[in-house]
């Protein structure tokens, strides 16, 4: 039994006065409880999309796409919600942490969802996460009182806060300077791998991506596996940064041309 | 059970957490609100207060629901014969049972007071009359029996009357001379207070003993009597049934007097009170007044929609995220209605407190009462309920659109970066 399946799954959106625009095509992918996937792809190659699949939050154009091995598009709307809400988490690339609510309220929104034990102690369970996260001592600090690297801990606390068993990441490190996105990736894995829940991490970066064991590229829709980018996390390293040294060649060079 | 309870604990509690963080803006959209609630609740507890004070007037000159009034007069122009009629209504009276009958004589008495002779309007009235208008006894007590039978007239007094006589304690059976110098002796053993607007004194006395009382005096000059001008002094005669009855027994009533009399009188009977007509006399008071209240309610709620669109579309991002978090649609429509309802049932507590003091405060009861109605209904309960109700009313009203716009947010275009 798999935690969540995608066979052959596309995604086609219809931009008004425009012809179809396939952003997946015929996505097979495959995870199982307690797995580490990383996916890479430039920007454009519908990462965020597949992602948004994966949490649910839309559905396949065409191609199946089960939780549990139960079929979501079988889930009423409300109950879709209420699966996500108790079984992944999410952390963005820019923490998304609700504007004028401490850190603890913060931690507590998803609780707020939850019925039973968790909704009653949602203070008390918001409390010990942010405490697992390094930040008791900022409970009731606001987002904007706190810097990038404690905004997405607040986040990673909140993604963790009902025990998902998968945790969805678009680029949590993409707002971060090297060093906070390291640790906080640590983090992620840390607290992914005390729980047992899943983890899939959409990233840019090569050096995070090697942290996985199951490594994916997606490229304009069309997801394939990857050979590990290298085989130690020095190699890749400096594979990374002979790309970004590329990148901005590239970059530089095309704004030249564009004038 | 446990999730729906859970389920709407949490939307309150979301949506005060979001009025929390949004407070300034959400205060100034309220203090219409709060307004509008006052005013709301203002009206209609006056409306219910004016309404009692009204009855409580009209029933004291028309007496209380039902009264039937008798008069008669010869149909060919000539004095009635009194005592025939007097007679009449008696048999009447006791064939029926009637425990609330009285006599009414409208006279002027010429009262001795200190600062010269004064005619003083005086109505003679049986004992019952007291319960059936709703007199009021600042002082002393209305007629007894003892004062029936007592020698000396018995008078209630009203308070400008009271006043002039230098305010005696009742104790000490005050008394003054009725009809002039050589008059009877009565004795003040009552006083009622006078209305505002009241200036002159005016006193009841028993109808039996004002029979007594003139035939012993010596017949005064009737040009120098205001009261007894044509017609005057004549007597009026009314009774206090059960409204149900008042159709049956104003026939009755009406065909025993006059077989009593003969055809030689033409007898009426007719019904004074307020409530004769059998509609809410008070109905279009209350729906004009009701519906100005409601037009200052529905412009404070559109005041508040504008506020909660413009809010909620400043949070769809917020709303995505939540989304995102395992909230369903519903939950979403809910909490943000919930805002508005948590905040105009906010405002509609303080403007139903507002309200309550404004209608206590002893200037409103003064204008309203003129003096005349003394213990105040307490605020109307229905009143307060009404403000509130009317309160989430406007709230659900204000928050649907806004919860309408939240359920349409798409999570995915939400979060998008
Ligand atoms: N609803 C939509 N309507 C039209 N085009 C869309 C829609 N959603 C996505 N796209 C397009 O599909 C492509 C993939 O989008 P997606 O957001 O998945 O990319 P991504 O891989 O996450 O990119 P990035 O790394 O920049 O975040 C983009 O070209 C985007 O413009
Ligand atoms: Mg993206």
């Amino acid at each position: 039994m798999s935690l969540l399946r995608l066979e052959d799954v596309t995604r086609t959106v219809l931009p008004p006065d425009q012809p179809a625009l396939t952003i997946l095509n015929g996505v097979d992918l495959t995870v199982e409880g307690g797995d580490r996937i990383s996916i890479v792809g430039r920007s454009g190659s519908g990462k965020s999309t597949l992602l948004n699949l994966m949490g649910l939050l839309d559905l396949p154009t065409s191609g199946l796409l089960a939780f549990d091995d139960r079929p979501v598009k079988s889930y009423s709307g409300a109950g879709r919600d209420r699966l996500r809400g108790a079984q992944i988490g999410f952390i963005f690339q820019q923490f998304n942490l609700l504007a004028g609510r401490t850190a603890l309220e913060n931690v507590a929104m998803p609780l707020l969802y939850a019925s039973g034990r968790q909704f009653w102690r949602r203070r008390q369970l918001a409390a010990d996460m942010l405490e697992q996260v390094g930040l008791g001592h900022r409970v009731d600090s606001l987002p904007d009182r706190l810097s990038g690297g404690e905004q997405q801990r607040v986040a990673i606390a909140r993604s963790l806060v009902r025990g998902p068993r998968l945790i969805l990441a678009d680029e949590p490190t993409g707002a971060l300077d090297l060093d906070t996105g390291q640790s906080v990736m640590e983090l992620i894995d840390e607290v992914a791998t005390r729980t047992g829940a899943a983890l899939v991490v959409i990233t840019h970066d090569p050096s995070i991506a090697a942290r996985s064991r199951t490594h994916y590229r997606l490229d304009r829709g069309i997801l394939t596996p990857a050979e590990a980018l290298a085989e130690t996390p020095a190699e890749s390293l400096v594979d990374a940064a002979a790309n970004k040294i590329a990148d901005a060649a590239a970059g530089a060079h095309g704004e030249r041309s564009d004038r | 059970m446990s999730r729906a309870l859970t389920g709407f604990l949490g939307a309150v509690l979301e949506a005060w957490q979001e009025l929390r963080v949004h407070r300034t803006r959400v205060l100034l959209s309220l203090i219409g609100v709060a307004v509008a609630v006052c005013s709301l609740t203002t009206v209609v507890a006056l409306g219910a207060i004016v309404q009692q004070a009204n009855q409580e007037l009209s029933e004291r000159s028309s007496g209380r629901p039902a009264t039937l009034y008798v008069s008669a007069y010869a149909t060919d122009g000539s004095t009635i014969d009194a005592e025939a009629l007097d007679r009449a209504w008696d048999e009447t009276v006791a064939r029926y049972g009637i425990d609330y009958a009285s006599r009414v004589v409208s006279s002027g008495q010429s009262i001795p007071f200190v600062t010269g002779v004064v005619q003083v309007g005086t109505q003679a009235v049986d004992q019952p009359y007291g319960e059936m208008h709703r007199v009021r006894i600042s002082e002393g007590h209305w007629f007894s029996t003892a004062d029936e039978q007592a020698l000396a007239p018995a008078l209630v007094v009203n308070s400008v009357f009271w006043e002039r006589l230098g305010r005696p304690d009742l104790a000490t059976h005050p008394t003054v001379t009725l009809g002039g110098e050589k008059g009877a002796t009565a004795v003040v053993v009552g006083v009622t207070p006078a209305a505002t607007y009241e200036t002159e004194p005016s006193m009841f006395m028993l109808a039996s003993q004002l029979a007594t009382v003139q035939a012993a005096q010596p017949a005064a000059d009737p040009s120098a009597d205001p009261y007894s001008g044509f017609g005057g002094g004549q007597t009026q005669y009314e009774m206090w049934i059960p409204p149900e009855l008042a159709e049956p027994l104003l026939a009755a009533v009406q065909r025993d007097i006059q077989a009593a009399l003969g055809d030689g009188a033409q007898v009426d009977v007719y019904r004074q009170d307020y409530a004769q007509y059998g509609d809410d006399p008070f109905l279009v008071t209350k729906l004009v007044v009701g519906g100005i209240a409601v037009l200052v309610l529905l412009l404070g709620a559109l005041g508040l929609v504008n506020i909660a669109l413009v809010t909620v579309k400043q949070r769809v991002r917020e709303i995505g995220i939540r989304r995102s978090f395992g909230a369903t649609a519903g939950r979403v429509f809910f909490a943000v209605m919930m805002e508005s309802v948590v905040a105009t049932v906010a405002a509609g507590v303080v403007g139903v407190m507002a309200a309550v003091l404004l209608v206590q405060s002893p200037i409103v009861h003064d204008v309203v009462g003129q003096g005349m109605v003394t213990d105040f209904p307490p605020f109307p309960v229905e009143a307060a309920l009404l403000g509130l109700a009317a309160a989430t009313g406007v709230g659900a009203l204000a928050g649907l659109l806004p919860a309408l716009v939240a359920v349409r947010v798409k999570v995915i275009d939400a979060i998008r970066y």
